[in-house]
């Protein structure tokens, strides 16, 4: 039985964040991954249902200086179509080209997507490669957080309940800066990913620098993996290199094995995906 | 002046849309699940969570507590009548649990929430039974006996033989021997299950169902209630998708009466999307050990078959789904030897039940790809092994089917030249050499259904009444259901065609059993031949009854006179004698001599009943298609890209355009899903993706273009030369692709959905040897 005793929609930040300083609640922006969660009763509702969406100031996409802000209702869909993404962040857009189906991306928010925290995000794993932090207010105030500090496992994230997520901040990546996004399921479309994968950095004269390197799917939560940016970083992006970085990406991660893939399918696919990736910027 | 009715064209092959779809595309239909009735209650059912349990006690107290709750349905205190072919099925459990979905309470309150609350306090006490999962093993004298008056755990077997394989296998050239593991599919029909039951104060049920035979519902509904068959009457609501799955009284159906009964009002019950996977039937997963020879010219000598189906906990239709897969293992090709036996095993695993298809998917799947294996080892092409030994017109198979027409060869022609098979066949083996991430691949499958019925019961007929009113409108009371297929349009269709009235002006009443006449049901691609049959002479012997009037009224013969555009019209030059509504007001007005159009037919094919052999030709006409797959494979990530399928379909002739290619792409779908991604994933008794999230239907960006080509061989004995097609596209496909992975990659499936995990691990087993 659904035990929501109270219902908000605050129309400001303010509002919104001394409602969470009240007690308990439950956040709803699109609902995408929240109602099918409640209704098989993996999660409960708090006693207060909290409606963000009449936040207007938390949706779209506005660069100030070398910072772009993504508002945490700036739904999937807008990433497609957005002027600012296509020019400075371009991987989001591929992102959001292989996310779910036009329905979902019409509802889905970027900061429904991180909350939910679950390892095969798809928003989350280009997230993590152009090194996004996540914006986190308050009634008592505001913290950024790195997203790859940000998740603590399945489902679980440093916010704190009295908590709101309201964008993310992404610097503008320097100049030269290249990067893509793989994503594998049986379905080209409203598929969750048995692996993902977002490879970025700085290619000049075919060599690449400034390397970032995510996964989704195959950890507890998405991850940078280190050991991958290592085996690139200031190398030539040849034959030779791209093989190697994928056998280290794939031997990098230690997925589980469930009714999607196995965990040897996942390390393939990394494998495969990263090297394609590599493939695409060099 | 003579007003002129000019001869309309015919509207035989030409697209009708389905009278019901504009409802449904604005939203206005309402479906079973949408329904309210005054004073309805909610209910739903407490399912156990063990595979295989003794049942020590069921505590409902502290659930009968919660306010709001009206009634709770326990097996000690419902009715103790079993259903299921073998009634083997207690709606309701009170000794043990034989498989996950196995039902301890239905609840019945004022609100979902109450019902939810007092589905978590009802308390079962349990011992656990040792389990077995594996059909082979459930036959082993050792094991877990699941019903006990069924030793050896044996439901169903079917035995046929026919020649003498021994010998024939002594004279063969070749002799291939193959294992084939075929899984477990669910229909995921758009609208879960779900039932209305309603009694009056006479005592007499009114029950709102999804069935899909609604007459035959009652015989097997009753013994489960403690009521005569008799005092059911059975409303067909519209559904959302039913396929071969409601054809079968499931438990939740009488358990929504036993609430309904004890609470004096109406009860609906109905099934969340998990609930649907988990506890609505499956197609039946087999285990095919298949043998089959040849010679050197490419002649089959013999083919030797053992099944073994995966039965679950209870005996649904499932079980007798070997009727349908031994006539494609006998009788598809020209088998001169062959025996064929099977075995439906009890095991903890959740029951199966019938879908489109009927053993004939998972035969197919089997014998198309064993084809493709055959003419290989003999050097012979595809194509060149398939025609060797295609049946000719008139030949009869071992269980006697006559193949009137036998379209097999034409249709392997026609698709071989329509998409330079041999060619691309060729050139794509040629290619498997070269370096080269995608890989081409063409596979060529084919299959043989019934296509006039299939006299499983010992009427295989449809009942209608015609009847018009003063206005010219025709209302066509068919027992046939529409569950979507379509049979609305095609009978409108032929009625239109007949009384030469537009489409619009034709009514069809099919969802009352109190007022409908018999059918068997929608199953074995029966509707259009039947049914269609039923309403086209129907439509004649009004057509008869409205020109004797009208030759009564005018002194022109019966003979010379016809029914066009609403007119009786003089054959011969289009003259108008009446408009049609006028003549009937005059027929029904007309004193003591007042007569209205009314009539009735009871169609029963040309077919005959199995003997207990099972030889018989148990259908008035069979069709045969040719299906063939261009598709790529990604060597790396093992996903299968699918370009083309082009199928010949022997359908007879096309009466509904847009209804046949709707059922093409419909049951399309369905098969790509069983080739390629459909599974319903059971370890140890549990099903482990019950959504659509981990459930892989098919969806829009996968299907491929699909070029359809009929072949319209006009059956004589079919409503304007029509068959039934409805099955062959959903079991043709995934053989077809198979073939094609073959074609791209040198690699065999012999365990379907073919995923691309699966695809990956063969083309890189000796890394994953490496890794585990």
């Amino acid at each position: 039985m659904s035990n929501i005793e109270n219902y908000l929609a605050p129309s400001s930040i303010e509002d919104a964040a001394a409602a969470l300083a009240a007690g308990p609640a439950t956040i709803v922006a699109g609902g995408t991954d929240l109602m099918l969660q409640t209704g098989s009763g993996q999660k409960t509702y708090a006693p207060t249902l909290i409606n963000i969406q009449k936040i207007t100031e938390m949706r779209g996409i506005s660069k100030d200086g070398d910072t772009i802000r993504i508002g945490a209702l700036t739904t999937i869909t807008d990433l497609l179509t957005d002027a600012i993404i296509a020019e400075h962040l371009p991987v989001l857009a591929t992102m959001a080209d292989k996310f779910a189906s036009d329905q979902i991306r019409n509802a889905s928010s970027i900061g429904g997507n991180i909350c939910n925290a679950s390892p095969a995000g798809d928003s989350i794993v280009p997230m993590l490669m152009y090194k996004a932090e996540v914006v986190l207010v308050a009634s008592t105030g505001t913290r950024k957080v790195p997203l790859n500090e940000f998740f603590t496992g399945p489902g679980k994230s440093v916010i704190q309940e009295n908590e709101l997520l309201i964008g993310v901040d992404i610097a503008v990546p320097p100049a030269g800066f290249k990067g893509g996004f793989g994503k594998f399921g049986p379905r080209p479309a409203l598929e969750i990913a048995m692996a993902s994968v977002s490879v970025g950095g700085v290619v000049k004269d075919g060599v690449i620098s400034d390397v970032r390197v995510a996964f989704g799917a195959v950890a507890p939560t998405p991850i940078r993996s280190a050991e991958t940016e290592v085996a690139l970083e200031g190398k030539k992006l040849d034959e030779e290199t791209i093989s190697a970085a994928g056998e280290v990406a794939s031997s990098s991660v230690n997925p589980i094995t469930d009714v999607r893939a196995s965990d040897w399918y996942r390390r393939h696919l990394i494998r495969v995906m990263t090297e394609e990736i590599l493939n695409d910027v060099s | 002046m003579d007003q002129i009715v000019e001869k309309p064209e015919t509207l035989i092959g030409k697209p009708i849309p389905k009278p019901d779809a504009p409802d449904k595309v604005v939203g206005k239909t309402t479906y079973i699940n949408d329904m309210v009735l005054p004073r309805m209650l909610i209910a739903k059912i407490k399912r156990t969570d063990r595979v295989h349990a003794k049942i020590l006690s069921v505590d409902i107290s502290e659930a009968e507590k919660v306010p709001g709750i009206v009634a709770i349905a326990t097996a000690e205190n419902s009715p103790k009548g079993l259903i299921g072919v073998l009634k083997d099925n207690p709606p309701l459990k009170g000794d043990k649990v034989r498989c996950i979905r196995d039902e301890i309470a239905g609840v019945a309150g004022e609100t979902e929430e109450a019902v939810d609350e007092a589905l978590n306090l009802i308390k079962v006490e349990y011992e656990d039974l040792p389990t077995v999962f594996d059909p082979e093993e459930a036959l082993k004298d050792d094991a877990p006996l699941i019903h006990d008056n069924k030793p050896g755990n044996l439901s169903l077997t079917f035995d046929f033989d026919h020649g003498d394989i021994k010998k024939a296998e002594k004279d063969s050239d070749i002799v291939l021997e193959e294992k084939y593991e075929l899984h477990y599919v669910t229909h995921t029909c758009m609208g879960p299950g779900c039932v209305i039951a309603d009694f009056d104060t006479h005592g007499k049920l009114t029950i709102y169902t999804q069935t899909q035979y609604p007459y035959n519902y009652k015989m097997d509904l009753a013994p489960a209630l403690d009521i005569p068959a008799g005092d059911i009457r059975v409303i067909q609501p519209p559904v959302g998708g039913a396929f071969g799955s409601k054809l079968d009284v499931y438990p939740f159906e009488p358990i929504a009466v036993y609430l309904a009964k004890k609470a004096r009002r109406p009860v609906k019950l109905f099934f969340s999307r998990e609930e649907e996977f988990i506890a609505s039937p499956t197609r039946q997963p087999a285990r095919v050990y298949i043998k089959q020879g040849a010679k050197k010219d490419g002649t089959i000598t013999f083919r030797d078959v053992n099944v073994y189906l995966n039965n679950g906990g209870y005996t649904s239709w499932g079980a007798t789904i070997p009727a349908v897969m031994m006539r494609t293992m006998t009788g598809h090709f020209r088998i001169p030897n062959v025996e064929f036996h099977s075995k439906a095993v009890y095991t903890n695993n959740p029951f199966a039940g019938s879908f489109r298809g009927y053993g004939n998917v998972q035969a197919t799947y089997v014998t198309a790809t064993l084809m493709d294996k055959m003419a290989e080892e003999l050097g012979m092409n595809p194509i060149e092994f398939r025609l060797k030994n295609a049946q000719k017109p008139g030949e009869r198979t071992p269980q006697n089917s006559l193949l009137k027409t036998a379209a097999l060869a034409d249709c392997i022609k026609i698709g071989a030249e329509k998409t330079d098979f041999l060619e691309k066949h060729t050139a794509n083996v040629a290619a498997r050499e070269k370096p080269g991430r995608i890989r081409q691949g063409i596979g060529i499958a084919t299959s043989i259904h019934n296509a006039g019925g299939a006299k499983i019961h010992k009427s295989d007929g449809c009942g209608t009444i015609l009847t018009m009113d003063d206005y010219g409108r025709a209302t066509v009371i068919t027992g046939a259901s529409e569950i979507g297929q379509g049979i609305d349009a095609v009978i409108t269709q032929l009625v239109s065609e007949e009384l030469g009235i537009p489409t619009s002006d034709v009514i069809i009443a099919n969802n009352d059993s109190a007022i409908g006449p018999w059918d068997v049901g929608v199953h074995a691609s029966r509707t259009t031949f039947i049914a269609g049959n039923a309403a086209r002479n129907a439509a004649v012997k009004a057509k008869h009854q409205i020109l004797a009037a009208a030759a009564r009224q005018s002194n022109v013969s019966a003979d010379q006179l016809d029914l066009r555009g609403g007119h009786v019209v003089q054959k011969d030059n289009g003259v108008s004698v009446t408009k049609l509504d006028r003549l009937l007001r005059a027929m029904h007005f007309a004193g003591d001599d007042a007569e209205l159009v009314m009539v009735s037919e009871y169609y029963e094919p040309p077919s005959e009943l199995e003997d207990k052999n099972h030889v018989g030709d148990i259908s008035a006409a069979y069709s045969h298609g040719a299906y063939i797959t261009e598709l790529e494979v990604d060597t790396l990530t093992g996903g299968v890209k699918l370009h083309k399928m082009t199928c010949v379909q022997d359908v007879g002739k096309v009466i509904n355009k847009l209804g046949i290619e709707g059922q093409m792409e419909g049951g399309i779908a369905q098969g790509i899903g069983y080739g390629l991604s459909e599974e319903l994933i059971i370890e140890e008794g549990i099903v482990k993706n019950p959504n659509f999230r981990d459930y892989k239907v098919v969806t829009a960006p996968e299907m491929p273009e699909i070029e359809c080509h009929f072949i319209e061989d006009d059956e004589e004995t079919g409503p304007f030369g029509a068959k039934g097609i409805s099955e062959l596209p959903c079991i043709i496909p995934g053989a077809s692709i198979a073939n094609a992975v073959y074609n791209a990659i040198g690699v065999r499936f012999d365990n379907p959905p073919i995923t691309p995990e699966k695809i990956v691990r063969a083309l890189h087993g000796d890394k994953v040897e490496a890794a585990e």
